[in-house]
């Protein structure tokens, strides 16, 4: 603090006075992020609130027009539309199930000083940095009837018929929900390490003094350390779960019969095929709002410390 | 660290090898088709009898691809610079000043992060085709920057926060600006750091599809996974074709995560990442 006193008090040397006073000199620098910011959130989404409340048809007319509720009216009867919002709460909930049974003995196994462990902690990385349009087109191959070996495994353990699983509407469903659920876990992985990395060592040992096996060990010393951070992550990826659109796009484009139609593709095919954006902004809403609740519940199961 | 035995350590070890092996089979699977010829994948075996790189000539023989490779390279770079360059001197201002407005800032960029592009998806295209951008480079490199943006921003400060403020002062002092003593000091201590996030940035761009696909129709400005895409040929198909395509996309990917391992992770579990 003297240091800082003493330089501004005693100017030793003229100092190169810049143009831009002193105080606007962060907002200057902060500016240009903020902008982007602003122009791709904040501008988007009150846009798409003004957008909802309009009446926009195009292939009947080329510019919006004031239609109030109108969307929201029809969105409420839009029987497919609701059918794609229960498919989309079945396809969250089961890929971040998928995402905690896989990561949660992963993260366990990968808890250890050895160099495979240290290894395998950066390679399990791949399938969350490898782009969906890669997975996507893979899996397809991979589950493909003609040359897919592990359609070939399906088929042999009696899950696939003759022809892909993909073309079937409960097995395309689940295995995509799997496929979602697997790209996601790396990511639970390395948060669940990094909280059971931070776990005291003296809190094991206190529950070893006190004669708790391996089990109560694990309910009673690691669960609840890493209860907070599965939360919060299972949170994050609950929320883009929600907001999924590549994946179930490129290995079935929502089918077989809309059976894989989650409400993003619902969204996209609104303005893309039906063109209404007007409508496929009030489904944005919704959605928003909708997640928005959701949120408040799962966040009510952190523990307090 | 409590006692283990060795037997215990190395079935450990044997058991995290097969797990990850499982984990990562699927897209071991992908490089390996893009490698062997076309008979070897509809023959059905497991095993590739033959190593080859037909594959990759055969696609990159195809104009469509090369415009899209063309095409990626200049929205991943610029989208790089432009991203490095606004979250920079913003990381150094959230990190050295307190001004007002300042945690409302903060928060703003980071909730960028967790806003996922297809929440903001229809807007922007409206927007955009009234602007009259649809189907040019300039849009879909403007919607990119949201991609690593807040995360670049957050990493920088982070990294900034750990250098002493006292190497700074002592520039002032001499006379440097403080942009001067910016770009002097700071800049050179953390350049992995930026480069780190310049190629996170790139890799982002690099395979995005949302956008692209909802922005983009024309073939001269189609990027990388539109045109992985258009492989699907109805009358001239290769599935070897598509997964070379599909390492092409990869592989920055993955190179740049083991490379800048160290840098990147502590920055995602900070801000989440969209997918």
């Amino acid at each position: 603090m003297t240091f800082e006193t003493t330089t501004r008090l005693a100017p030793a040397r003229p100092r190169r006075r810049s143009i831009v006073p002193d105080f606007l000199l962060p907002y200057g620098m902060i500016g240009p992020a903020v902008f982007v910011a602003f122009a791709i959130a904040i501008v988007p989404l009150t846009y798409a609130f003004w957008l909802s409340l309009q009446d926009w048809y195009m292939l009947r007319r080329p510019t919006p027009t004031f239609g109030g509720l109108i969307n929201y009216k029809q969105l409420l009867q839009d029987g497919p539309l609701w059918a794609a919002f229960g498919r989309t709460w079945i396809w969250t909930i089961g890929t971040v199930f998928v995402e905690l049974v896989l990561a949660l003995p992963i993260a366990l196994l990968l808890n250890r000083e050895s160099a495979v462990a240290r290894a395998a902690s950066a390679l399990i990385l791949l399938p969350w940095v490898t782009p969906f349009i890669v997975l996507g087109f893979g899996w397809r191959f991979l589950l493909d009837s003609d040359v897919g070996p592990i359609h070939a495994f399906l088929h042999a353990i009696g899950l696939a018929g003759d022809s892909s699983i993909l073309n079937d509407p409960v097995g395309a469903f689940a295995i995509i929900i799997f496929i979602s659920g697997w790209k996601g876990t790396p990511f639970l992985v390395i948060a669940l390490l990094a909280a059971l990395k931070s776990i005291p060592e003296e809190l094991y040992e206190a529950a070893e003094v006190d004669g708790a096996g391996p089990v109560s060990r694990f309910v009673h010393v690691t669960l609840p350390e890493i209860w907070n951070t599965a939360i919060t992550v299972g949170l994050v990826l609950g929320i883009l779960a929600f907001y999924s659109f590549d994946l179930p796009w490129i290995m079935t484009k929502g089918g077989p019969q809309d059976a894989t139609t989650i409400v993003g593709i619902a969204m996209y095919k609104a303005v893309f095929l039906d063109l209404r954006p007007a409508y496929a902004a009030a489904i944005s809403i919704v959605m928003l709002v909708l997640l928005f609740i959701a949120s408040l519940f799962v966040l009510k199961l952190r523990r307090r410390n | 660290m409590r006692h283990r035995s060795a037997v215990r350590e190395v079935s450990l070890d044997l058991i995290t090898i097969a797990v990850l092996f499982l984990l990562l089979v699927p897209i071991l699977w992908v490089f390996v088709a893009s490698v062997r010829p076309e008979t070897d994948i509809t023959g059905g075996g497991l095993l590739p009898t033959r190593f080859t790189f037909d594959h990759y000539a055969a696609i990159l023989a195809k104009k469509p691809f090369l415009i899209a490779l063309k095409n990626s390279l200049i929205v991943g770079i610029t989208v790089a610079i432009i991203t490095t360059a606004l979250a920079m001197p913003a990381a150094y201002a959230l990190s050295r000043f307190t001004f007002h407005g300042r945690n409302f800032f903060a928060l703003l960029i980071l909730g960028t992060q967790m806003l996922p592009s297809l929440a903001v998806l229809v807007p922007l295209v409206v927007i955009v085709r009234q602007i009259g951008l649809t189907n040019t480079l300039t849009a879909l490199i403007f919607t990119h920057l949201a991609l690593g943006m807040p995360i670049a921003v957050w990493m920088l400060k982070g990294y900034i926060d750990a250098i002493p403020k006292e190497l700074e002062e002592a520039a002032l002092i001499d006379g440097c600006s403080r942009l001067g003593a910016l770009w002097r000091i700071v800049v050179p201590l953390i350049r992995p750091a930026i480069i780190a996030v310049g190629t996170f940035a790139f890799v982002l761009s690099w395979g995005e599809y949302l956008m692209a696909l909802a922005l983009i129709s024309k073939s001269d400005v189609k990027t990388l996974p539109l045109a992985l895409q258009g492989l699907f040929d109805p009358y001239s198909f290769s599935w070897g074709q598509v997964m070379a395509g599909g390492t092409i996309i990869a592989m920055p990917a993955i190179l740049l995560f083991l490379i800048f391992r160290r840098q990147l992770v502590g920055g995602l579990l900070a801000g989440g990442v969209k997918g």
